[in-house]
């Protein structure tokens, strides 16, 4: 019979890998339009000087970030120029410590710590508004980033990782930006329950 | 979907694909044994993987294209292992071992 | 025994030895969870976790290329091209992976600078080795490659196997490029990173180490090549033709346009069915040879590696990679259970079926079998599969507690983890990765000592039929 013969193996092995590489290509040039910055779903670095939400949609039945109006971070808005540049460095300083094999970023990276997805939007930097005398929730997490042993709050520290003031800051415009992107509803319900002990 | 019901469908998939595997095993040994009684394991086997199947078809939130997708590999898993089995006797009826 | 043998040995043990490393930093790494506060200013959990992973590619890496280095002068009849290129990248390759751990641990980051990335951390998971590594890792997997290719064009004839081989060299090389670049954006970043992961652990790796069992079921059983190289091409249809639309399942919640949860969930559901094919091929082998063999480990492990692939990626990964369930368990423990026995029964356990072939032949021995290595088959199995189950129920609690009922803030999280489900599962796991210990240990006795007190005959590998 045919299909005892390696050869049609292989040429079935040869005709399914090309087809399905081709098929790969062409999605992957349409999904990096998507998610280039100002691409459906993913905001341009500017979204930092705007209020973000996070709400379901009942038309998609899915939860999706809501872009609001002018919240500049830090009180100072940015132009394109330095909102790239805050995220720039926001990257190099999330790389250079390694975050991802203590946290994760959309779900990928180790489980340790908390997903950083929409961290931007937990509720919990109320508590650490109080704990660090900021004035908002941006100053909030520059200081826990600067010194994170200093405002612990659970048994699992973070450790010290000699976060400087402008790293700190590049830091949180990044997380903002992030918790701004259409994850297709990941995490679900975020921030919207409130967790009973 | 519910937490409770996410957490069933997805033990349920598990299971579905675990009873496959046994299926699998059993039929192997079946044929290498031809033992009547382990056939019958095979089938009790599939079974399971069939009933569970139908459990997440029937009973579980998915959306109809993913259940025609659950009910589709079912299928399928009970194709493999006569087919692989056919296709390996086949291929090794030259150097002389088969069973 | 020939120069590419020789060097293949010392990519074996190079192999285990990490595979050692790999054991000992995950038990640290799990430690944390069970004592946070072990070893903190010191010596963090993302620094363990760094290790454990890193040295666990590592290993496998190593432990592939020994196994090709074993089988290429047998398949080509000559010694490897560039073998001499080879046999002194080996040496840097085993210095720079022990200067990066170094680095890893007593320096450990840098500031937010691109001098940072070159010298100390490039903190992308997996490929977190600075630059100037990675530039070395690359030279490496350029030789290696050389090596197959090279001698693939200069050979008068060239087998199947060598060619899937050869061929596979290409992607497998050119995807490691992405452990490069540091991209702002991490919607882009983690789209091309996955290329990177999974086109290597689902893809190109599954390719190499069917190449890698195929060469070995010939030395093992005298299976013709026809067969095999049959196999290998059903193997090949199948998984990639599952697989490279199935890297789609890591594109549900990266900030990717939505068709990929209906493309990616369904190849990715058809990802098992290959899995029980190769389930079914390995009883039948085990059956019809009644388990006679002249190296009953390297067989046992050879079934362990059908077996463990279709549970560990099979079934714990189709628990999970369906879009509206995904959505509650990844980014959990639940990823971890998976990931453990996936990694462990595709790869680690091939590997090790080599490592047995490879010694009974260097240490002249005509039949592999002793109480030992049962011991360390035990162990090590026992103890994975005692872990990942351990992980899957803190995974099911995180994913239910934390995801689906608290919303995943920070204050979900921490309920997740203080869930007694998640808690005593953490000291299940610590447990039963001592279990894995003792029985990486049993294997390094074993491995060390095999056949050095028995009497040696010279044999004759069996030949297969052509």
């Amino acid at each position: 019979m045919q299909y005892e013969d390696p050869n049609c193996w292989r040429a079935g092995a040869i005709s399914t890998t090309v087809v399905m590489a081709i098929v790969l290509v062409m999605l992957t040039i349409d999904s990096l339009d998507a998610i280039n910055p100002g691409g459906s779903h993913v905001p341009p670095y500017t979204v930092i000087n705007r209020h973000i939400e996070y709400a379901h949609n009942s038309k998609l039945g899915r939860d999706m970030p809501v872009i609001g109006s002018d919240e500049p971070l830090f009180g100072k808005s940015v132009t394109d120029t330095e909102a790239a540049a805050l995220i720039e460095q926001g990257k190099l300083v999330i790389q250079s410590r390694a975050c991802i094999d203590c946290h994760t970023f959309m779900g990928n990276g180790a489980y340790y710590a908390p997903d950083l997805t929409k961290a931007w939007l937990d509720p919990a930097w109320d508590a650490w508004i109080a704990i660090t005398g900021a004035e908002s929730r941006e100053e909030a997490m520059a200081r826990f980033l600067m010194a994170p042993e200093q405002y612990a709050t659970w048994q699992r520290k973070m450790p010290d990782l000699g976060i400087s003031r402008d790293e700190a800051v590049a830091t949180v415009a990044y997380l903002k930006w992030l918790s701004s992107i259409d994850t297709n509803g990941f995490p679900i319900h975020f921030g919207r329950i409130k967790v009973s002990k | 979907m519910s937490p409770a019901a996410f957490l069933l469908t997805s033990l349920s998939l598990g299971v579905m694909v675990l009873a496959a595997g046994a299926y699998a095993l059993l039929y192997g040994a079946a044929r290498l044994k031809n033992s009547r009684s382990l056939f019958v394991l095979a089938g009790l086997a599939y079974g399971v993987l069939a009933l569970d199947a139908a459990g997440v078809v029937l009973a579980t939130p998915l959306a109809l294209a993913w259940k025609l997708v659950i009910a589709a590999s079912a299928l399928a898993y009970l194709r493999i292992p006569p087919l692989t089995w056919g296709y390996l006797q086949r291929t090794h009826r030259d150097e002389g071992a088969h069973t | 025994m020939s120069r590419s043998k020789n060097l293949a040995v010392k990519y074996l043990i190079a192999a285990v030895l990490f595979f050692g490393v790999m054991t000992l930093s995950g038990l640290l790494a799990a430690t944390y969870y069970i004592n946070p506060e072990f070893l903190f200013g010191l010596l963090h959990f993302s620094i363990a976790k760094i290790l454990h992973i890193d040295t666990m590619i590592i290993w496998l890496l190593m432990g592939f290329m020994g196994a090709v280095y074993w089988f290429l002068p047998d398949e080509f009849g000559r010694e490897p091209v560039g073998i001499w290129a080879a046999e002194i990248l080996f040496w840097v390759f085993v210095a720079a992976v022990l200067a990066v751990a170094a680095i890893f641990v007593f320096v450990q980051w840098g500031p937010g600078t691109e001098t940072t990335l070159w010298l100390f951390q490039q903190g992308r998971k997996y490929v977190e080795a600075p630059r100037w590594a990675a530039i070395g890792v690359a030279l490496v997997m350029l030789v290696f490659a050389w090596n197959v290719v090279g001698t693939a064009m200069q050979a008068r004839r060239i087998t199947g196997v060598m060619a899937v081989m050869s061929v596979n060299m290409v992607p497998l090389v050119l995807l490691y490029l992405i452990a490069f670049p540091n991209i702002s954006n991490m919607a882009v970043d983690l789209y091309w990173w996955w290329w990177l992961v999974h086109l290597w652990v689902e893809a190109t790796w599954e390719i190499l180490i069917g190449c890698i069992m195929a060469l070995a079921m010939m030395k093992l059983l005298g299976t013709s090549r026809q067969i095999v190289e049959g196999w290998l091409y059903i193997e090949v249809a199948l998984v990639l033709g599952t697989g490279i639309l199935g890297l789609g399942h890591h594109y549900f919640w990266i900030g990717t346009p939505d068709y990929w949860l209906g493309i990616g969930g369904f190849f990715s559901a058809l990802e098992p069915l290959p899995l029980l094919g190769m389930v079914v091929h390995a009883i039948y082998d085990a059956g019809v040879h009644r388990m006679k063999t002249t190296n009953r480990p390297a067989f046992c492990w050879a079934l362990a590696e059908a077996f463990g692939n279709f549970l560990g990626a099979g079934v714990f990964g189709f628990m999970i990679t369906l879009p509206q369930l995904n959505l509650f368990a990844h980014g959990t423990q639940w990823t971890v259970s998976h990931g453990h026995f996936a990694f462990w029964g595709a790869y680690a356990c091939g590997i090790l079926s080599v490592c047995y072939i490879a010694l009974q032949e260097q240490r002249r021995l005509a039949t592999v079998d002793s109480s030992s290595w049962v011991w360390a088959f035990i162990l090590l199995n026992g103890g994975l599969i005692g872990m990942a189950g351990s992980l899957l129920v803190a995974g099911m609690a995180q994913a239910f507690f934390e995801r689906a009922i608290g919303g995943s803030t920070l204050e979900a999280f921490i309920a997740g983890q203080e869930n007694p489900w998640f808690v005593i599962s953490m000291y299940s796991r610590f447990g039963f990765g001592l279990v894995f210990a003792a029985g990486y240990l049993a294997l390094a006795w074993n491995l060390l000592t095999l056949g050095r007190r028995e009497a040696t005959i010279s044999i004759r590998p069996v030949v297969p039929a052509e």
